[in-house]
């Protein structure tokens, strides 16, 4: 990691409360954090505690209330719906705990709706044979296991090559086995394309898979901690 | 309330719009088979009880003269419940204000009694008193068209002497519903009317003197209707009888059952479509419901519920809306039946003609709408039934889709990934897609369907008057007159060219069938009134034989070639051999033709005349017209013109209403079928659409996969709909034919395209208003949740 290198997002104050007043939810109740480029950063924490509402504010999906979130030159919390539109489409990738690929697409289509779109993407094959599933690309979803169809999903968020990999709880609804293979994908994406990778999960085993582990509780930023070193998914256990 | 009905009553108020699509779509149905069943039902019922109540005439037939004395005979018969032996001809009025001649049916009415047979409502006024003689009744819509009232004086012509009689009441006849002069067939109340008069002095004024030439009577119910028919031709033969003939026969009760008869095609017809399309409609938005609540389903099953409560509970979902529905449909049906009650009264003057649907009517539109609901439900609820607890709680597999031909695949490369999403779907759901298509194109159909009828009658309206009869003015005469009379009338005011007609009242039989029809007897080379067929060629009569219309072959059940009988019913027993030379669909009116001096010669009266033709000069329209007043040989006269405008106002009567209604019917099944195809569709394709706005695509580019399936099945619903709405208007054509009409089938592009843009605004419409969804979607909710 270079730490010279400007940060990717730089975080200052962030809140988000749902509704008003009483009956109003803080979800995050000011976040301070910058992340720097290339890194794999974890977040950990019980369901609840704020982790998918900032992972949602840094993938242009939901603004904060107060506070500000800057990607590179862009400040998210400001931008209009069709500036976040961009911005997903030229630098986030998305992988959510339901794959949430178009049944009506192949493997291979699934991508290449981003490729489509996309600036300068990688072909949909090399996606794929990133996630080794170049020979499963004509695939249909319902032809494909999970890990497969959430392998696919990778593909599909890193092929237009985005700036950063958001993952909500990517093995949620895998076995160890099928997660463990998943795993691999995502690291491989950040190791090989330096791509800025955040990791939701409440496995805090998981979290030792990271550069850095973010603990949340209660909309706040309980500890941040940097691991010593990376371990491999294959040494993991859940 | 179980917390079941209570999830009911929220699902409900969650999916109103498409609840409401299929209520209007199905209440739609409904109101058309309430309107239509009900208005069938109440004008057969008003017709019945005002031919019962006034001694409608079974059985009517005119005469050269018979003695009063044998009247009493004729009642006498076995079979005959009663009989009225009365005077009838025809006079000339003067009416102030109205230059073209009008004339009028004159009927005896017997002094010092009500008529036995075809007996007389008064509506304002007061019965002539016998001992004055020259007091007389009008009909109800010659009164109406003239604004006659009682105490008014009219001058009438008959046989050449004038007289004046007095108006002592307005008064409507079951005979005279519909009053059309001698040689026409379209009533023109302006032009013609009848006059009911004393019995004495009406015989007195048409040399009748103690004498009759007309016979109403009427059967015992379990009389043998030929029997009766025979042993009175025979005994009036001697008197120039010709032929007694039933109410089939009869135009004014041949117009009311022709009427009948279209009321139960559209009644037959219409609701069923609806009913189809709304059927389908429910089946779509039941089975996504229990798609999108299979967890729901497992988890009740888990609980114990049985499969029975949890089929009611969809089951009832679908009755909720349809019962709606039949109420809508009846509030609707009822209030479109009592202004359709309204438009037939002002039309009819039937005495009492009130809209009642009855409660079979009503229990048959909640019958209709307990259908839609059970067959719309059937699938889903059988559905709903079947998943096992276990599979329904476990997250669904995503649905299968299989890799297409090597032909259709290597195309669907070629488009995008969005347009292939799109084209996948609609090969994938292909029931659901023909739905969509089949209710487009449907509603398009009806719509289309709709709009044929005016221009039927249009074209209608503009064949005759244009290319059929190309005369000014047309003239009949009292008797059948030696054609030297056409000398005669050409030298009348204006007068430029005179063409003769001679019209034969004849029965044609071949086998044992036999049936009465009008011959006409055309001149060769006939240039002012020709007969047209439907596919626009004239037809020449030849003098060979007869030229018979479709209609009447299928009737008498002969070929071209065959021979039939032919015999005068001007009691003069006149019988020949005839054969049929060609077989036509002619446009309007008569069924048989023949060449003028051929039929004379048939009929063995050569050279005589009943009718003329005439093409005048316009600047001496109104010379020719007072001279026509004074000619007591002619009793009729028709102005094109004012033919063209009574036939165009006789059908325009409550067509634009018809026309507006069911256009507004057209747009709400289109637009139904839309919003639910749309807001299934926008269901199913929720996370696919969350899917490519949270990858980058713009709201604009995510709506194309729901707007793009749509849109091509608009584009495949279009020509179908045009399609199927040439054939409907053609069918509808055939089962509203007549034996006076024939309404021809129009491909008139305009009103295809105007309709189809109807549909496509109406689809277009319904497609953005739930686009708007598209632009709500809660991304982060929809991704994050399990399908």
């Amino acid at each position: 990691m270079t730490a010279s290198r400007p940060p990717v997002f730089e975080l200052r104050g962030l809140r988000k409360a749902y509704g008003e007043g009483a009956a109003a939810v803080r979800a995050l109740r000011g976040i301070d954090l910058h992340i720097d480029p290339g890194e794999l950063l974890v977040l950990l924490g019980p369901s609840g505690s704020g982790k998918s509402t900032l992972l949602n504010i840094l993938g242009g999906l939901d603004r904060p209330t107060t506070g500000s979130v800057r990607f590179g030159e862009l400040e998210l919390s400001t931008a209009t719906d069709a500036a976040l539109t961009d911005y997903r489409r030229h630098h986030v990738g998305f992988v959510f705990q339901f794959y949430n690929l178009i049944a009506s697409l192949t493997a291979r289509e699934n991508v290449e709706l981003v490729t489509e779109v996309a600036d300068a993407p990688m072909p949909a094959e090399e996606a794929l044979g990133l996630v080794d599933l170049a020979e499963r690309m004509t695939h249909f979803p319902a032809q494909l296991s999970g890990g497969e169809q959430q392998r696919v999903a990778i593909a599909r968020a890193i092929a237009k090559r985005p700036s950063v990999l958001l993952c909500d709880e990517p093995t949620g609804a895998l076995d160890v086995a099928t997660g463990i293979r998943v795993l691999e994908s995502i690291l491989r994406i950040n190791e090989q394309l330096g791509t800025t990778t955040l990791l939701i999960t409440h496995n805090a085993d998981i979290a030792r898979l990271g550069d850095r582990v973010v603990r949340f509780a209660d909309g706040l930023i309980r500890t941040v901690e940097r691991n010593p070193a990376r371990v491999p998914p294959s040494q993991l256990h859940w | 309330m179980t917390p079941l009905d209570r999830k009911l009553l929220r699902d409900l108020r969650r999916l109103w719009l498409q609840a409401v699509a299929v209520g209007v779509v199905l209440g739609c149905g409904i109101a058309i088979f309430v309107m239509a069943t009900g208005m069938y039902g109440s004008l057969e019922v008003s017709r019945d009880q005002y031919y019962a109540r006034s001694l409608m005439a079974d059985l009517a037939g005119s005469l050269v003269r018979a003695p009063d004395r044998i009247a009493a005979d004729l009642a006498a018969e076995p079979g005959v419940a009663g009989l009225e032996a009365r005077a009838s001809g025809v006079g000339l009025l003067s009416i102030e204000g109205v230059t073209e001649p009008v004339s009028a049916r004159l009927v005896s009415l017997p002094a010092e009694r009500r008529p036995r047979v075809n007996d007389l409502v008064l509506k304002r006024g007061r019965w002539p008193v016998a001992t004055r003689s020259a007091e007389v009744l009008v009909n109800e819509s010659f009164a109406e068209a003239h604004s006659i009232e009682p105490g008014q004086r009219l001058p009438v012509l008959i046989r050449g002497q004038r007289k004046i009689v007095e108006v002592t009441g307005i008064a409507s006849s079951p005979e005279f519903v519909f009053a059309v002069a001698p040689g026409d067939i379209l009533p023109e109340p302006r032009r013609f009317g009848v006059l009911w008069m004393n019995r004495e002095v009406l015989g007195r004024a048409l040399d009748l003197d103690g004498a009759f030439n007309d016979v109403v009577l009427r059967l015992q119910g379990d009389a043998d209707r030929n029997a009766v028919i025979a042993s009175l031709d025979a005994q009036l033969a001697r008197y120039g009888g010709r032929g007694l003939y039933g109410r089939d026969r009869m135009l004014s009760a041949r117009y009311l059952s022709d009427e009948l008869s279209q009321l139960r095609t559209l009644a037959s017809i219409l609701p069923p479509i609806f009913l189809l399309v709304a059927v389908f409609l429910i089946n779509v938005m039941l089975s996504r419901l229990v798609a999108t609540e299979r967890a729901n389903i497992g988890l009740l099953k888990a609980f114990g519920y049985p499969n029975i409560t949890i089929g009611a509970h969809y089951a009832k979902f679908a009755l909720a809306f349809c019962l709606a529905a039949a109420v809508l449909g009846i509030v609707l049906g009822t209030y479109v039946g009592g202004y359709m009650a309204s438009v037939y009264q002002a039309v009819y003057h039937l005495p009492e003609l009130d809209f009642e649907a009855g409660p079979l009517v009503y229990l048959g539109a909640f019958v209709v709408a307990l259908v839609a609901a059970v067959l719309g439900a059937l699938a889903a609820v059988r559905r709903a039934v079947s998943l096992a607890p276990a599979v329904a709680l476990a997250p669904p597999a995503p649905t299968s889709f299989r890799r297409l031909g090597e032909h259709l695949g290597q195309k669907l490369r070629a488009l995008d990934a969005r347009s292939r999403m799109l084209a996948r779907r609609i090969l994938r759901f292909p029931r659901r897609s023909a739905t969509t298509v089949t209710g487009i194109a449907l509603a398009l159909a009806l719509l289309i369907m709709s709009e044929h009828f005016p221009i039927a009658i249009e074209r209608i309206i503009s064949i005759n008057f244009g290319t059929t009869q190309r005369m000014d003015v047309t003239l009949t005469f009292a008797e059948r007159e030696h054609e030297r009379v056409l000398r005669e009338v050409a030298r009348l005011p204006g007068v430029l060219q005179v063409e003769p007609l001679r019209t034969a009242d004849v029965f044609l039989s071949a086998g044992s069938r036999r049936e009465r029809e009008a011959v006409l007897g055309i001149s060769e080379g006939a240039m002012l009134n020709r007969i047209v067929s439907t596919d626009l060629e004239v037809i020449e009569p030849t003098a060979e034989g007869l030229t018979l219309s479709a209609g009447l072959v299928r009737k008498l059940n002969v070929r071209v070639g065959d021979d039939l009988r032919l015999e005068a019913t001007d009691g003069r027993r006149v019988e020949s051999q005839v054969r049929v030379v060609r077989i036509v669909q002619p446009f309007l009116g008569s069924a048989a033709y023949m060449e003028r001096k051929a039929l004379g010669r048939l009929l063995r009266e050569p050279d005589r005349v009943d009718s003329a033709y005439l093409i005048i000069d316009a600047a001496f329209r109104d010379r020719l017209s007072t001279r026509l007043k004074e000619i007591p040989a002619i009793v009729g006269a028709t102005f094109a013109d004012n033919a063209e405008r009574s036939l165009r106002q006789l059908f325009e009567q409550g067509a634009g209403f018809f026309a507006f209604m069911f256009l507004l019917f057209s747009l709400a099944m289109a637009a139904g079928v839309a919003l639910s195809a749309a807001r299934v569709t926008l269901g199913e394709q929720e996370r696919d659409l969350a899917t490519l706005r949270v990858l980058g695509f713009r709201r604009r580019e995510a709506s194309w996969v729901l707007l793009g399936e749509l849109a091509v099945l608009l584009a495949v619903a279009l020509p179908l709909g045009l399609i199927l709405g040439a054939a409907l208007s053609r069918w509808m054509m055939e089962q509203f034919e007549t034996d006076l009409f024939s309404f021809p089938f129009v491909f008139d592009l305009p009103t295809y395209a105007r309709s189809a843009l109807f549909i496509v605004v109406a689809v277009v419409l319904a497609t953005l208003w739930v686009r708007r969804d598209v632009h709500r979607l809660d991304l982060v909710g929809v991704l994050k949740s399990r399908e």
